[in-house]
């Protein structure tokens, strides 16, 4: 249960929010359950148009799409922006701000330079160490030392966050609807001998050119293994490279529903997540632990730590398709164990329900808010705007 | 001319510079006070309950007695001796959460709770509170912050002992 006192709280979301991603949902997710237990949410975050947006969130304007960390981030930063945050700051009288990913170069950064009081940065992020770090951590680390309390969604980006910028983090999840996946229904379409693949296909980061080399080996120990691909993507295309008596295993499935995902990952003999990077938590695998699946998963550092080092799920050496078909023919050929490993996994995986995890944030809020201040615009700032003879709203 | 103008500029980088880690320095201190603040809040509330658990029927008399002298020396206790009294109540809890399966009773059954998601918040603000602290040393520790006393009269924060065994 929520307490009863309603906090005014400031979310700052970095990305796009019209671009689907991790981050995105979490903070929308996250801004919806706040909502319900009665405070009053503003989230912040780029977006490409006005329209469509919840009414929660207001448009710091539009995202640049620039490549950062191996990947096109959609981010937003420059002087218009920075007014705009100074002035969503000012104006929102906020008890906590809740900046995610404030390493990043947009707008949580900005926020959390622009602002004072009480803080809270969640870092999603886990990567390794990388040279330009050392260039930019003396800049980064008075700002995010301003941060009263640290949280990050992984041990992994714990880690991270401990390297790059020598300070700790509590590790809070994210959060799933934990009851949609928990009642998934098994469907006779989908079991048996099953492998499960869901996301972008396409998208060489996601793995599916994994999991088909590791094909023919698991088809001449179990011949009817069937291999079912959710998600969006144009499946002529990868067929084509497939050898041509291996195509009618694979059945591409589109995107599905919300429900079918549950079912799904219900159904399949194994859930295969070959991602060879890129991922800060792996929300995909508290999923599919929470629908019951047996998961088969990289041993990337985000992946190993949601699976509690292969307490939960099995993992293989990342991009190494032989080892990928070891282990499946090993879960296949041992069902009792497979299946315990699997209800041990469903257990677990109600700690990453939204009423879990949303709570451990709201106490950490709590732990940000002790001092009794509210989120002012940081002092510096404030004689910057009378100088230049801004109004600040104070 | 250009070379005072230089000057100029270079004392006026300077003494923005000095005022700027004063308020950085000085936006540390206060982070040091709030998640202390909160540690002794959630400790103060620690030692009701294990007072209020003393006086339940989950502990024996020899536990009760321990544990309410525990909690009173933890509450009294003067800033030096603060950290062995938080220990002792620790440890005094701590046998206590290791044989609750015997617990019966909705109200007994509730404090215990109430206990447990106590421990799990003073961790959290436990972490909270080392980091402040180690970023606020290791800002004090610069030599400019040193050389031109920019920590003023803001006492050097410190960690208890006590914050590495809490349960």
């Amino acid at each position: 249960m929520m307490p009863i006192s309603k906090k005014r709280i400031g979310i700052v979301c970095p990305y796009g929010w019209d671009t689907p991603g991790g981050v995105q949902s979490h903070v929308g997710d996250l801004a919806q359950y706040l909502i319900s237990a009665g405070h009053s949410v503003s989230v912040l975050a780029p977006a490409l148009s006005d329209e469509n947006l919840p009414d929660y969130v207001v448009s710091a304007g539009r995202p640049i799409a620039i490549p950062y960390n191996g990947a096109v981030a959609r981010v937003l930063f420059g002087p218009i922006a920075f007014a705009r945050v100074r002035q969503w700051i000012s104006q929102g009288n906020f008890d906590v701000l809740h900046l995610h990913e404030p390493a990043i170069p947009s707008i949580s950064l900005l926020a959390c330079w622009a602002a004072e009081g009480p803080m809270v940065g969640t870092f999603h992020a886990a990567a390794k160490r990388q040279k330009v770090s050392f260039a930019v951590v003396p800049f980064l680390e008075p700002v995010i030392e301003k941060l009263t309390a640290r949280i990050a969604v992984s041990e992994a980006a714990r880690e991270t966050l401990r390297e790059h910028l020598e300070t700790d983090a509590i590790v809070v999840p994210n959060g799933i609807y934990a009851d949609r996946y928990r009642d998934g229904v098994l469907e006779p379409r989908w079991s048996g001998n099953t492998l499960g693949f869901i996301g972008r296909f396409q998208e060489p980061r996601k793995g599916l050119s994994i999991l088909l080399d590791a094909l023919p080996r698991v088809v001449s120990a179990f011949p009817d293994v069937q291999v079912f691909v959710a998600g969006p993507g144009n499946s002529d295309e990868t067929l084509e490279v497939i050898e041509p008596n291996l195509r009618d295993r694979i059945h591409f499935l589109g995107r599905i529903s919300e429900k079918e995902k549950a079912n799904f990952l219900t159904s399949v003999g194994l859930y295969i997540a070959p991602n060879t990077g890129g991922e800060s938590f792996g929300i995909i695998l508290a999923e599919a632990l929470a629908s019951g699946a047996s998961v088969v998963a990289s041993d990337i550092p985000a992946f190993d730590s949601l699976l509690g080092h292969g307490k939960y799920g099995t993992t293989f050496t990342s991009e190494n398709s032989q080892d990928l078909a070891i282990k499946i023919i090993d879960l296949l050929s041992h069902p009792e164990e497979r299946l315990n490993k699997a209800k041990q996994g469903k257990e677990y995986a109600q700690s990453f329900d939204w009423d879990v995890v949303a709570e451990k944030i709201f106490d950490v809020y709590e732990m940000a808010m002790a001092g009794g201040r509210k989120v002012t615009l940081a002092s510096e700032n404030r004689s910057w705007n009378k100088f230049l003879g801004r109004d600040t709203n104070e | 001319m250009s070379k005072y103008l230089f000057l100029l500029l270079v004392v006026a980088f300077f003494a923005w510079y000095l005022s700027y880690s004063a308020t950085r320095l000085d936006r540390l201190h206060h982070r040091v006070e709030t998640s202390w603040a909160n540690l002794d809040g959630l400790l103060q509330r620690r030692a009701a309950i294990a007072i209020e658990i003393a006086r339940s029927e989950i502990s024996d008399p020899a536990a009760s007695l321990l544990l309410t002298f525990a909690a009173h020396q933890a509450r009294d206790a003067s800033i030096k001796d603060r950290s062995q009294a938080e220990s002792g109540l620790s440890a005094a809890l701590g046998i206590l959460l290791e044989s609750t399966e015997e617990i019966s009773g909705a109200n007994e059954k509730a404090l215990v709770q109430e206990l447990r998601e106590l421990n799990a918040k003073i961790k959290m603000a436990i972490a909270i509170h080392i980091d402040a602290v180690n970023r606020t040393t290791m800002v004090r520790s610069k030599p400019i912050i040193r050389l031109f006393r920019l920590a003023g009269n803001a006492p050097e924060p410190i960690v208890y002992e006590f914050e590495d065994d809490v349960l």
